[in-house]
């Protein structure tokens, strides 16, 4: 707020500057920038490079880092008598399986809604606003929503298909439950984002297409696809990136179960840290460090993979 | 398709009118065999470890602070970013884009500490300042402003008109469209943070409501009627923001995603 004040001294200074001395050097740019540059350096730049710091030390995030080296590195990557080893494994590879089964249906769900909403049917505003909606609700209301319709005894899922499944705690089923969540919850974005591109592709194309004989799925293929590849590059770098951060649904929909097989990164990350016994964040870091890590790579490589097919 | 994504809100909704003893009871319907409202009163008031009410005020002061703040920083640098000329602007503005790159997960920890530091834990300060310091909103004034003819600043500074004249008389009115895109996103993510609030507050009366549903969840873990009203409460407002402003949610999307920035 202090901002504002500062802001409203600078037309004086302005003309003050411009009438007597325009060599001076103006400092008004940075009462524009500075604010957003202050905040940005204090709860952004600090703490990532701090953090990265953080990861080479043993910290209980109360008193003074002691510096380690290598040490919480090789503790998580190569000990294997190390619960933290073990912490690493099962959740980095929890979290790749989640990214692995969520962003393909992330992305072809509402890539075919979208292809439907483009043939323009009856209530199109509506059923767009429908598939959109649930984008807008935190992560804790919706899995409340969904811990109770996969109940086994009062849930309408199980009284509907008419089965007793444990969905929550059983094997493959824990898997499904967290995958049909995460795409009824994010794909909204996605399918505005298609809608948008499709729109925008030439109608002219598919009746040329059509006159050549080119049925619909090879329309889909060679003219639909290409021409909102840039959108779909788009989506799958940012739902990757979305996906990697997986949290509150195994959090409050599995509890990580049945025995850890849906337990991610960022649950142990935050238990080490801020759980209830001593933190260690110094492993808690390099955890972070290493799923970070991960999304650079995985989304560089998307990116140039995708790009060099130009 | 839209049978599937109407359900679960649809059930929401009817459930959160059901008395906890006919769920419990009989075989599911999914209309309630009694209309009660008392769930509200429940939810809302009477649970002291749970209080939802002031949770949800909590929520509402946080994410309609950190949207009055995001605008005004966020207009603020665009304007320094598109308009202003001075040495290692577009350098700045690069290195910004650039971190966006980063990953968040890894400020996570030191963060808290800073948060801890300044005697923000159980604060609203808390969950509000740290999200002002993200690029990407500027990135769209930028964008949107760079759209704005210059011409318009030239002839108002022909008429005599200083940096900070032109900036709030005439770019901040024309932001308008691309400032409420921002608004609407800022709120809802606000409204909607889970992690980070789950570890800055502690304190059961000082936390915002969506952290604050985690544990209600674990109080209502067989109470399908009351868990269910505390989740319906919790997005009511960011619906009814939706049901209002649905134009600008779609517009904003596309803006962001590229298609017509």
């Amino acid at each position: 707020m202090i901002n504002i004040e500062e802001a409203k001294e600078l037309p004086m200074s302005a003309e003050l500057e411009m009438n007597h001395n325009k060599k001076r050097l103006n400092l008004s740019p940075y009462l524009y920038i500075g604010p957003h540059l202050i905040l940005f350096s204090i709860f952004f730049l600090v703490p990532t490079f701090y953090g990265i710091y953080i990861s080479f030390t043993n910290w209980d995030l109360i008193g003074d880092p002691e510096f380690v080296g290598f040490a919480n590195y090789t503790e998580i990557l190569f000990n294997k008598e190390s619960t933290f080893y073990e912490q690493l494994r099962v959740g980095l590879g929890n979290t790749f399986k989640f990214v692995l089964f969520t962003v393909p249906a992330c992305i072809i769900v509402p890539l075919l809604l979208a292809a439907g909403l483009n043939t323009k049917p009856k209530g199109l505003k509506f059923f767009q606003a429908l598939f959109y909606m649930p984008t807008l609700f935190s992560v804790s209301a919706v899995m409340i929503v969904f811990s109770m319709l996969f109940s086994v005894s009062f849930g309408p899922i199980n009284h509907y298909v008419n089965v007793d499944t444990n969905w929550l705690a059983t094997q493959p089923y824990a898997w499904v439950a967290l995958v049909t969540v995460t795409v009824w919850w994010t794909m909204g974005a996605n399918m505005i984002i298609y809608q948008a591109a499709l729109n925008g592709i030439s109608k002219d194309l598919y009746e040329a297409a059509s006159i050549d004989g080119a049925n619909s799925i090879q329309k889909f293929f060679r003219i639909t696809l290409p021409s909102i590849r840039a959108q779909i590059l788009y989506t799958l770098v940012i739902t990757t990136i979305a996906q990697f951060n997986v949290y509150g649904q195994p959090l409050m929909l599995t509890k990580g179960g049945p025995t850890s097989s849906t337990s991610v990164l960022l649950m142990y990350i935050q238990e080490n840290a801020f759980g209830s016994g001593i933190s260690i964040a110094g492993i808690g870091s390099a955890m972070a460090v290493v799923l970070g890590l991960c999304i650079m790579v995985v989304s560089a490589i998307q990116f140039f993979f995708l790009r060099q097919r130009d | 398709m839209a049978l599937i994504w109407v359900f679960p809100l649809l059930y929401t909704f009817l459930s959160s009118f059901k008395s906890e003893a006919d769920i419990q009871s009989s075989a599911f319907t999914i209309l309630p065999i009694n209309w009660v409202i008392g769930n509200y009163q429940d939810v809302l008031f009477e649970n002291t470890s749970a209080p939802v009410a002031k949770w949800f005020i909590n929520s509402l002061i946080i994410s309609v602070s950190q949207t009055i703040l995001v605008l005004v920083i966020v207009s603020l640098a665009g304007y320094g970013y598109s308009r202003m000329k001075f040495k290692g602007r577009d350098a700045i503005f690069f290195f910004l884009m650039a971190t966006m790159m980063f990953p968040a997960v890894v400020n996570l920890i030191p963060l808290y500490k800073i948060i801890d530091t300044l005697g923000w834990v159980n604060n609203y300060l808390a969950a509000i300042v740290p999200g002002s310091a993200a690029v990407f909103n500027i990135f769209l004034v930028r964008q949107f402003m760079q759209g704005i003819p210059i011409d318009f600043d030239e002839s108002a500074r022909v008429d005599g008109a200083s940096d900070f004249q032109i900036f709030t008389r005439l770019i901040l009115p024309l932001l308008r469209p691309v400032l409420t895109v921002v608004a609407l996103f800022t709120f809802t993510a606000s409204w909607n943070d889970f992690l980070w609030p789950s570890i800055v507050f502690n304190d059961i009366e000082k936390m915002p409501i969506t952290p604050g549903l985690q544990l209600l969840q674990g109080m209502y873990a067989l109470d399908v009627a009351h868990a269910l009203t505390g989740a319906l409460i919790a997005i009511v407002p960011t619906f009814i923001l939706y049901l209002c402003t649905q134009k600008y949610f779609m517009d904003s999307l596309s803006l962001s995603s590229g298609v017509k920035g």
